[in-house]
Formats: C-alpha cells, sequence, structure tokens
C-alpha cells in the first residue's frame, strides 16, 4: 500500500515525513494541489506553514482543491495523518473536531515534551500501550486545542502544561479512528540520531495495519 | 455592475482566551499607566463585492465569512457597510 504526502505552499516538514515513511518500508510520493488521491492508502498532511497562517493556520490550504480529493479518501475509509500544521488542516476541514488557537503563552514553542498514549486502539498507535509514556519534539504557535462537545477521541496527551490545551490534549482521532490529528512530530523522533526514537511505532503501526487490512 | 465596499470585524468569542490581547492590555497597564481593561484584538478585513443591489452584497459577504473568514466555533463576526 503506498502513501503519500501532501505538498503545501510553505509546508516544511514534507522530506521528514517522507523520509519516515520510507524507513519504516513504505513506498511514499509527493504529491500537489492538483493531483489525485485514489492511489493512496494513507495520506499524510505535513507540518509547516501553509500559506504563511494567514487568517488562521490551515485555514487556506482546508479550501484547496486537494481538500475535495482529502473526503473522497475519507469516504472510502482511507487512513488519514496529520502532523502539526496538517492538524491545524484537518481542524479547519472539520474533519476533526475543536478549535487550535494561538499557545497561552503567546509564544512559539519548540522543544521535546512527554506526552501519554490516551487511545493505543487506532492504526496510529497500535503498537504503543495505553498509557505508556513517550517523548516527541514539538514546534508550534498555534497548539491550544481547545475541545468543543464531549466526544473526542483523544490519542495522546501532554503530562504537563505545553500550550493550554483543554485537558492537555495533543492529538485526536475521528470516531472510527481513521483520521488522526496531533501537534506533536514524530516524524522527527524516528532514528536516534535525531535524540529520540518513540515517534517510530506511529509509522510502525500504519504499516502493519494497512498490511493487516489488505490481507 | 456596481460594487459595494464593506468592513468585516471578527472577534473571538467571550470565552475564548486571547494572548496577544492579553500582552497588550498589560503593556498599556503597566508600563503606559493607562486603565485599560478587557482588550481583545480581533481582525477587520475590508472588501469589494460586485452585485447588483447592496442586499445581495451583504448575502455574498455573509457566504464569504461562513465559508472561510471567520471560524464560527471560536469567533464571532460583524459585517459594516463602509
Amino acid at each position: 500500500m503506498k502513501a503519500c504526502v501532501i505538498v503545501y505552499p510553505g509546508s516544511n516538514c514534507d522530506r521528514d515525513t517522507y523520509h519516515a515513511l520510507e524507513y519504516v518500508g513504505m513506498k511514499v510520493d509527493y504529491v500537489g494541489l492538483n493531483d489525485e488521491l485514489e492511489p493512496y492508502g494513507l495520506i499524510v498532511l505535513p507540518g509547516g506553514f501553509s500559506y504563511g497562517d494567514y487568517l488562521r493556520p490551515g485555514a487556506v490550504a482546508a479550501r484547496e482543491k486537494i481538500a475535495g480529493e482529502i473526503l473522497k479518501a475519507v469516504e472510502k475509509g482511507k487512513l488519514i495523518l496529520g502532523i502539526c500544521n496538517g492538524f491545524q488542516i484537518l481542524i479547519e476541514m472539520n474533519l476533526l473536531p475543536g478549535a487550535l488557537l494561538q499557545n497561552s503563552s503567546g509564544r512559539f514553542v519548540c522543544r521535546w515534551v512527554h506526552l501519554s498514549v490516551s487511545d493505543a486502539v487506532t492504526p496510529f498507535t497500535m503498537y504503543y500501550t495505553r498509557d505508556e509514556v513517550i517523548r516527541l519534539p514539538v514546534a508550534h504557535g498555534f497548539g491550544r486545542y481547545v475541545k468543543v462537545g464531549d466526544k473526542v477521541r483523544v490519542v495522546f496527551k501532554y503530562l504537563e502544561d505545553v500550550n493550554g490545551s483543554d485537558e492537555r490534549i495533543a492529538g485526536i482521532a475521528s470516531e472510527d479512528g481513521r483520521i488522526l490529528g496531533m501537534m506533536p512530530h514524530p516524524e522527527r523522533a524516528c532514528e536516534s540520531i535525531l535524540g529520540g526514537t518513540d515517534g517510530l511505532k506511529l509509522f510502525q503501526s500504519i504499516v502493519e495495519f494497512l498490511r493487516r487490512e489488505s490481507h | 455592475m456596481p460594487r459595494y465596499r464593506f468592513a468585516v470585524d471578527i472577534q473571538f468569542k467571550d470565552n475564548v482566551r486571547d494572548p496577544r490581547g492579553e500582552t497588550i492590555e498589560r503593556v498599556l497597564r503597566e508600563e503606559k499607566r493607562l486603565p485599560i481593561h478587557n482588550l481583545r484584538l480581533g481582525k477587520s478585513i475590508h472588501l469589494e463585492v460586485e452585485a447588483s443591489d447592496v442586499e445581495k452584497a451583504f448575502h455574498i459577504v455573509r457566504r464569504a465569512c461562513e465559508d472561510l473568514l471567520v471560524n464560527p466555533i471560536v469567533e464571532e463576526y460583524e459585517v459594516r457597510k463602509l
């Protein structure tokens, strides 16, 4: 099963994400805003600053032509992963509930943080165990998650207050678990030379999930 | 087709924290010694709409707000004719 990384104007984690997917053995393509997503079982919206965060982070990217392709992919039950700005885009597309606002400190936060895995039965987290503590880097100015309603499938929580998020939420999934959005960067934590490897299991989970599903 | 000019004023809802506004308010009050409270930093977008009449123009601006300009989960807006 092939994966793709969508390259928006202003994406800057597309290559890291491509590398992480290739590292776990997936075939990966970069796709542009006018491409089709039909061939892919996993669609990744990478981190960065699409359209310079104009208006609101992710707001413009969420209304590009490729958004229609993403919606089609959702209907077909494909896996969608949004990391950082990708998470903001999924929120702006209303594919995940809530809002992501400026950090309560008013400052950009760029450091390694500890998280707990609240949900280890999604296609993205099945190699983790529930309540496992992992360490991943964050790098965002607009990561304060505001919860709307009670039906939120929380997947990752910060162990400390990083940005003022409700309930220290760092990542959430759709009800069926096939769409995951998260502010921390697993793609930056797949090799020890980068300072940590706790992100690796996320990508390995995806590979294993897709393998099982294709059988 | 006539053109109409509008301003869209966007503000966070009352229950949403606004760290930029808080910082600006703090500087005005603590450094400039001005008795300022509850400062909220919003956005004002000015635009022109082509429409056959002003009512249709208003309608188009509201659509722009709903489709992109405003996030109704955390923001409120007002449309003003300029």
